[in-house]
């Protein structure tokens, strides 16, 4: 579903070359998990992934597409490849359900009424209903993420990206995110997940993707990942973090 | 005290009641009202034109023509004074027209732009970046991210800055009279030289300025808190 090829991003205005040749391969159901030490470029990465940053070099295609390609519309392929940020990103000027229907309605993909009962059956899911006319201000951490995901879901997209999204959680609130993505996961959704839970990692993910200094080290199903870790570097991280 | 209170009373009717001089004052303020006034909106309208093209960054992230095109109007604008400018359209630029008021909003809207157009930028990059992140990766163009999400927030910021240049710009008009405009300012400077008595006109003018600016500052900061009051809602 997703082929990147020989991916590398600098920066111009730092001159930093933070991914250093990225090359895999992404088929549909599968549930990538990204980790790696801070300043590895996994942000940067997912961002390239839907090109909300412009890769300094390498393809990458999309549902057999090369959205690397200048002349592919970006936005077209946006509106099937969600992402969900650390930040959660709700439209502050928009209440929870205008939220979740802005795209769908301006990008002419339901009409107002098909995304209005799309919106409150997505929001019955996450047990969020009683939360259709409240602004994103009056919403806990884990509620904004759980719209967030509501969002991006309303697109009805092929695969989701996400960024960290229970790092900028209070710790209490990280389960009921995790549960939702769970869920996700469990209904064949196409996943890759930048994240620091290992427990997630582990029970969810079907590959795991080490990245250290701009390249993917090691990739791998999570049992042998976790059980018998090739590189010295990811035996460094893992005796870290776990 | 009593005989104070007369020449008080005296000199007031001669500044405004006799010979109906009230009517000179008034037909200033409706001068200094009408060209703050088109000028403000003008002044929008350019310094919103202005604030886009300089934010505008090309493909490779380089500043593009237009940015920098805005760039020089601001700075032109901004470095020189504002009498000389009008001095310069009325004598220079618009010799084929006597226009007066028309020059003067012209003149005046120009500058504002200048102004309004580093109030409407810091407005829309006060807005925080991820909100233009999420509403282009839902697919969303950049015009559509604009329209829905930025420039709804950014509203918020720029509303009480402007209201700020607005209130500089009824201020600033009180040079209109360079060009031989009869503004609020020179009404009362004219009947001052009429009367030998520069208290009552020109005291008289300065406390309507003031009430005119208190008012607007006191519906401003209404405006303000309720702007405030619906951000955590
Ligand atoms: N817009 C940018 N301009 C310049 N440098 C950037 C930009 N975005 C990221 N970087 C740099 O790229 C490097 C990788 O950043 P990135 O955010 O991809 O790392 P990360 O692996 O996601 O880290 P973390 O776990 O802290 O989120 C960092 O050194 C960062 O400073
Ligand atoms: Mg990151």
């Amino acid at each position: 579903m997703i082929i990147v090829e020989n991916l590398h991003k600098t920066f111009p205005t730092t001159d930093n070359h933070v991914l250093r040749g990225i090359s895999c391969h992404i088929t549909a159901g599968e549930k990538i998990v990204v980790v790696g030490p801070s300043g590895s470029g996994k942000s940067t990465f997912l961002r390239c992934l839907n090109l909300l940053e412009q890769p300094s070099e390498g393809k990458i295609w999309f549902d057999g597409t090369e959205i690397t390609d200048p002349q592919t519309d970006v936005n077209h392929v946006r509106t099937r490849m969600g992402m969900v940020f650390q930040q959660f990103n709700l439209f502050n000027n928009l209440t929870v359900i205008a939220n979740i229907m802005l795209a769908p309605v301006k990008l002419k993909i339901m009409s107002k009424s098909e995304a209005e009962a799309n919106a409150m059956k997505l929001l019955e899911r996450v047990d969020l209903l009683d939360k259709r006319d409240s602004y994103p201000s009056q919403l806990s951490g884990g509620q904004k993420q759980r719209i967030a995901i509501v969002r991006t879901l309303a697109m009805n997209p092929q695969v989701i990206l996400f960024d960290e999204p229970t790092s900028s959680l209070d710790p209490e609130m990280v389960g009921e995110v995790l549960e939702v993505m769970k869920d996700l996961a469990e209904s064949g959704m196409t996943m890759v997940v930048v994240t620091h839970e290992m427990g997630f990692a582990r029970e969810v993910g079907t590959r795991i993707m080490f990245m250290d200094e701009g390249k993917i080290v090691e990739e791998n199903p999570p049992s042998s990942f976790f059980g018998n870790p090739e590189s010295v570097r990811l035996q460094e991280f893992l005796s870290k973090v776990l | 005290m009593q005989e104070w209170f007369e020449s008080v009373a005296a000199s007031f009717e001669r500044a405004f009641i006799t010979g109906d001089r009230w009517k000179i004052y008034l037909a200033g303020l409706g001068i200094t009202v009408e060209v703050s006034f088109f000028a403000a909106i003008l002044g929008l309208l350019i310094g919103t034109l202005l604030a886009f093209m300089k934010m505008s960054v090309g493909k490779d992230g380089r500043r593009t023509p237009w940015s920098i095109i805005a760039n020089i109007y601001i700075d032109i604008i901004r470095g020189t004074p504002v009498v000389l400018q009008l001095l310069i359209m009325y004598f220079i630029v618009f010799t084929f027209s006597r226009n007066a008021v028309m020059i003067a909003i012209i003149t005046f809207g120009i500058n504002s732009g200048a102004y309004v157009a580093e109030i409407v930028r810091a407005g829309v990059l006060a807005v925080d970046k991820g909100q233009t992140e999420a509403g282009r990766s839902l697919g969303l163009s950049q015009a559509q991210t604009m329209l829905y999400i930025v420039i709804p927030q950014a509203v918020k910021n720029i509303l009480p800055p402007m209201g700020n240049e607005f209130i500089i710009l009824l201020k600033e008009t009180a040079i209109v009279g360079y060009v031989g405009l009869t503004d609020l300012t020179r009404a009362a400077n004219q009947v001052s030289s009429r009367t030998y008595e520069p208290f009552m006109p020109l005291i008289g003018a300065a406390i309507i300025y003031f009430s005119m600016i208190k008012v607007l500052t006191i519906l401003l900061g209404k405006l303000e808190r309720k702007l405030r009051a619906s951000d955590n809602r």
